[in-house]
């Protein structure tokens, strides 16, 4: 499915930690994702990032992202911009999602391969494997089934993406790569009342309940579903790694590998944020996908491990959230 | 995976009684659509509007939308794409995976941005898991690996499949796709090093008759199962689809009909009136057993093709006798 993997760690010739002068372009850094590996690339001294909200350069618009490329030059480029959504707006705007998705790569891909970027790392999602992908998911598990429907717009759109990175690496010897998440949280997150992503949706409600002294929050289903949840600092630290180290033609899975019940995290984030009342699940309701694990030994091996514990995390995320969330 | 389809009768205007009305065929040029450009002439359509890949890059997305906002087609038959043989993947897969994307997306968000009404999307049999059972339906689509050998081109025309259901979803816009079996016929590639075993065969023969060979030898053991359409069949698809069909899936185009290659290489030869021995080569490997489309959907829209294989070999021989250089 791509080529073999090339090189793995230590093979990829110059450094990309030894050219913290060079200029990198950060796409969607406003995001969840963009915006921790800005935090991450500054806190490492690189002091050369060029950055471009939506209104500064529209990345569907080709011309104007190969202006941009053939003005700016960057040397490294992380492609961290998408049209992203939950399960309501995946199935009301399907043609945006998968055609502005395909615009993005297509324009940033392609112009970064003409104009000399040296390396560039394409994100993409848990959401590419098939629904039904044998748990914990192995990158090989591309592809060799039918996609879950509500998003299978957007997971089309990336798989696209990790393909067209394989294809100009076979092509022309060029450093591109993937890397595909798990489900992230962190900073930037979407806290919006009905993002149906489970994770800031229930620090939401906590909070919520905490400050109407409510007495208890009821949570659908019976908390019995695994999910596995990586801090997107852990995720920017990841970037960082695979930048260094990886020059494969195989996306790569970034997971923590730690699997938690859906009842264990709720009475996490419960503790975390300090609610007092009753925590109450509703078993009349369904329960998600019974598991959902992202096998992240390829990555594991290559030498990298995540170093925020979900508790850690969601402390730093409940603080980020008092500070910056309207009440 | 896309929603419910809309078949027959179901379409409301049709496309058959607006034939003044402006019809971009896309890759007019090619294999494909230049049998759609003669079908529609023969139809009647004057008002077709054609460009070479000089006159409009199609991977240029500003030269599409004004193209489109200064054109307005009422139709589009959406033709054009990179393709090639097995070689030409193995070696340019960035190409084959980005000009096919950008043509699809420039054309279809341009088509439906400028009030195109209907729009056609062609792929290939190609979009299938290399082991879909045979014959392979319509939903056998992404349910398990692609040929690698292909896999840029397949991921590139799933992509348009998938656009065409997206926007017919969130826009309820009419956009289909069509997905034919092998196709052969005018304006076919006959380039000696073309691995489409049809033309190749064809050319060979006609080479070895025209010099006294005794022999031609065919890799394999010729059990193999294929299925061809003559392009002119496919045209004639296409205009039942754009006149009959506005459904979300995308529909297999076949003749239903299989042949072994052994089959086809003695019709080929009886074609070209080859006299010398053919000779099967059993060292060889053979391809993959079987590739069989089913086409039972559009049959059962009531579409069935004309041409057989003898006749279109004939038809095809004769194309190639006028028009291939010796």
């Amino acid at each position: 499915m791509g080529g073999p993997d090339a090189d793995a760690a230590g093979e990829s010739g110059e450094s990309f930690l030894s050219e913290r002068s060079a200029k990198v372009f950060v796409a969607g850094h406003r995001g969840l994702v963009g915006s921790a590996i800005v935090r991450k690339l500054q806190q490492l001294g690189f002091a050369n990032l060029v950055l471009r909200t939506h209104a500064e350069l529209d990345l569907t618009r080709q011309s104007d992202v190969e202006e941009f490329f053939a003005a700016e030059k960057p040397r490294f480029v992380i492609l961290a911009a998408a049209k992203v959504g939950g399960i309501h707006a995946n199935n009301t705007y399907p043609a945006d999602f998968i055609s502005i998705n395909l615009q993005i790569q297509t324009n940033v891909i392609d112009s970064a391969h003409r104009h000399g970027v040296k390396k560039l790392l394409f994100l993409g999602s848990s959401c590419i494997y098939p629904k039904f992908a044998p748990q914990p998911i192995l990158e090989d598990a591309l592809l060799t089934g039918p996609l879950e429907p509500t998003n299978e717009w957007y997971a089309v759109a990336k798989i696209a993406g990790i393909k067209m990175c394989q294809a100009y690496r076979i092509q022309y010897g060029w450093d591109a790569i993937s890397g595909m998440p798990t489900n992230l949280y962190g900073p930037n997150d979407n806290f919006h009342p009905e993002n149906s992503h489970v994770l800031p949706a229930l620090m939401r409600r906590f909070h919520e309940a905490k400050v109407r002294g409510a007495k208890e929050v009821v949570v659908w289903g019976t908390g019995s579903p695994l999910r596995e949840f990586l801090h997107v600092d852990d995720l920017a630290d990841a970037v960082v790694f695979l930048m260094e180290k990886y020059s494969g033609s195989g996306h790569v899975n970034v997971g923590s590998g730690k699997e938690v019940t859906i009842k264990e995290l709720a009475e996490l984030v419960k503790d975390v944020v300090g609610f007092e009342g009753q925590l109450v699940w509703d078993s009349s309701k369904p329960d998600g996908t019974p598991r959902k694990l992202m096998d992240s030994s390829k990555l594991a091996s290559l030498g990298w491990m995540p170093k925020i514990s979900l508790k850690e995390g969601l402390c730093d995320t409940y603080k980020w959230y008092l500070e910056n969330v309207k009440q």
